[in-house]
């Protein structure tokens, strides 16, 4: 009798559940509350939502309440926003020293007990020693909330067939896109051990309608798949590409390159591993990226004077703030992202801020080569940009007594050799445009220079560091 | 532009979740002793804390505005 019941309850609630996910699946926002809410009572959120992570580190870190005494600054002092300006920064080369000490492996960052920690992973260890990163099952849940925002942004639906071509290992980046996708709803392939010809094989066999990976990979996927498969990848049938680790989805000419390749809309998001996928571009690709301000307090600081940039127009470092995020805080995070407030409102009616352009570099990268400054970014656009040229090139700066000297190489299609004379002047003359600085360019033939999985390091500096 | 903030009773919602949450806490305190409960307990908690996140804390902020 009582198994019945179930039976009618459970053919209910089928029949409920597919007409509500035809319905769900109409709505343009993940939280239509929270990315629609006025900026005045967002701001409110905010402060709350700073007050409460800030009393969290403070009462559990002995590391944070440590840097705060110090300051001279406690939770009870947080009244508004600027009062937050106060508040110490972290940065990851503190991270590194607090790994060193007890609870290994984690320091004493550490607020939850080590039986609480779920998950590990660690950054890629492309600015030094890696951080270890500890998540509790409720962090861990959160990223996937964090992802939930960007794919639903980005179009993700139940409907659609993810394929994740990432060597699922310690990096978070597309564990926790492939967790977010799930909660959408989404079927998820994941493409992990298989090599790049055997993963467009298999989303071909699946009929696969999205993807993610970093613009490096999208773009040597589809290569492989043209030279070494004979497939046309516009054939595959992917209606949209979800980019991470590299700022290449934000670099119009990477952009157009990735969506001319696969025939599908190419999308951006920016998140770190100390911090979670903080910001994303909607489907409306206006040029710039949604700031999750529901889940993080994203600041920008300019370089040189340490002031807090709040209107458009100027580029600074992003300092942020993870709200929810409790094994180990994220608490005025100093990122090294170059980001700036973009001074236009997106069409998709979110009311979350947007910065323009995206990532546009690291601080750690922007350096003076003969005394200007060179975002390693602007080089990519131009690259990107000139017909003929593949996509990979490798800055390389060295100094000649005195004088910095500075190298790129790219690689130039065999059909476009004839036109050599002409893409050097317009690479020379788009470069000196854009950079101000004069380039010994190197050409080589497609597929010398090399290829990138995950993160690309194509800037060199070989300069001896002071 | 799709405003539908008017269109959701965040206080309701907040009490619904208010009450899976005690909900969820009962069961956790009974079965203290049962892991296949304990630990599943803990799961759905995370996804509660999730739609606090979502939905809670938002109605906390709409009562101190008022």
């Amino acid at each position: 009798m009582r198994a019945q019941r179930w039976m009618k309850i459970d053919h209910f609630h089928i029949k409920l559940i597919q007409g509500k996910v035809n319905m769900i699946s109409e709505q343009p926002y993940w939280n239509p509350v929270l990315e629609t809410m006025n900026p005045e009572k967002l701001q409110m959120l905010q402060l709350k939502k700073f007050q409460r992570i800030f009393q969290w580190a403070y009462d559990r870190s002995k590391f944070h309440r440590s840097l705060y005494d110090k300051a001279g600054i406690c939770p009870k002092d947080i009244r508004s926003l600027e009062d937050i300006r106060h508040v110490p920064t972290v940065e990851k080369s503190m991270m590194r020293d607090i790994q060193r000490k007890e609870p290994f492996p984690y320091g004493d960052a550490l607020c939850v007990p080590l039986d609480e920690v779920a998950e590990f992973h660690q950054t890629s260890g492309t600015t030094g020693q890696p951080v270890y990163q500890p998540d509790t099952w409720q962090d861990w849940e959160w990223w996937a909330e964090c992802w939930a925002y960007i794919l639903w942004s980005q179009g993700y639906r139940p409907r659609d067939r993810v394929f994740i071509p990432f060597g699922y290992n310690i990096f978070v980046a597309f564990w926790a896109g492939h967790y977010g996708a799930e909660k959408i709803g989404c079927e998820v392939i994941p493409g992990g051990v298989l090599d790049t010809a055997a993963r467009i094989l298999k989303m071909q066999e699946l009929k696969a309608t999205a993807l993610m990976g970093t613009p490096t990979y999208i773009l040597g996927m589809a290569e492989t798949a043209r030279n070494q498969l004979g497939i046309d990848p516009t054939s595959l049938g992917i209606d949209k590409i979800t980019c991470a680790g590299e700022c290449g989805a934000s670099i119009p000419s990477t952009k157009r390159r990735m969506e001319s390749a696969w025939g599908a809309k190419v999308y951006d998001h920016a998140g770190a591993t100390e911090i979670g996928a903080w910001s994303y571009e909607c489907q409306a690709q206006s040029g710039g990226l949604h700031v999750n301000d529901g889940l993080f307090l994203v600041e920008i600081q300019d370089i040189e004077t340490g002031e807090i940039i709040t209107s458009p127009g100027r580029k600074g470092k992003m300092l942020i703030t993870a709200f929810d995020r409790l094994a180990q805080p994220c608490v005025r995070f100093d990122a090294k992202d170059v980001i700036e407030w973009a001074d236009y409102a997106c069409p998709c009616g979110r009311t979350y801020r947007l910065i323009k352009g995206g990532v546009v570099g690291r601080a750690d990268d922007i350096t003076k080569v003969k005394g200007v400054l060179l975002a390693p970014s602007a080089i990519e656009e131009v690259v990107r940009s000139i017909r003929g040229l593949g996509n990979e090139y490798e800055v390389l700066v060295e100094k000649s007594g005195d004088t910095d000297q500075i190298a790129l190489k790219v690689e130039i299609y065999p059909d476009s050799e004839n036109n050599r004379p002409e893409i050097e002047r317009e690479l020379t003359d788009q470069l000196r445009l854009k950079t101000n600085l004069r380039y010994n360019l190197q050409f080589y033939s497609i597929g010398t220079l090399p290829r990138y999985e995950v993160k690309a390091r194509r800037f060199k500096d070989l300069r001896a560091k002071p | 532009m799709i405003t539908m903030n008017q269109e959701f009773d965040i206080k309701a919602l907040s009490e619904k979740i208010w009450v899976m949450k005690q909900n969820a806490m009962e069961l956790q305190r009974m079965g203290a002793l049962f892991p296949a409960l304990d630990r599943n307990i803990a799961r759905i908690l995370a996804s509660l804390k999730m739609l606090e996140i979502n939905i809670t804390d938002v109605a906390e902020v709409d009562i101190r505005s008022i």
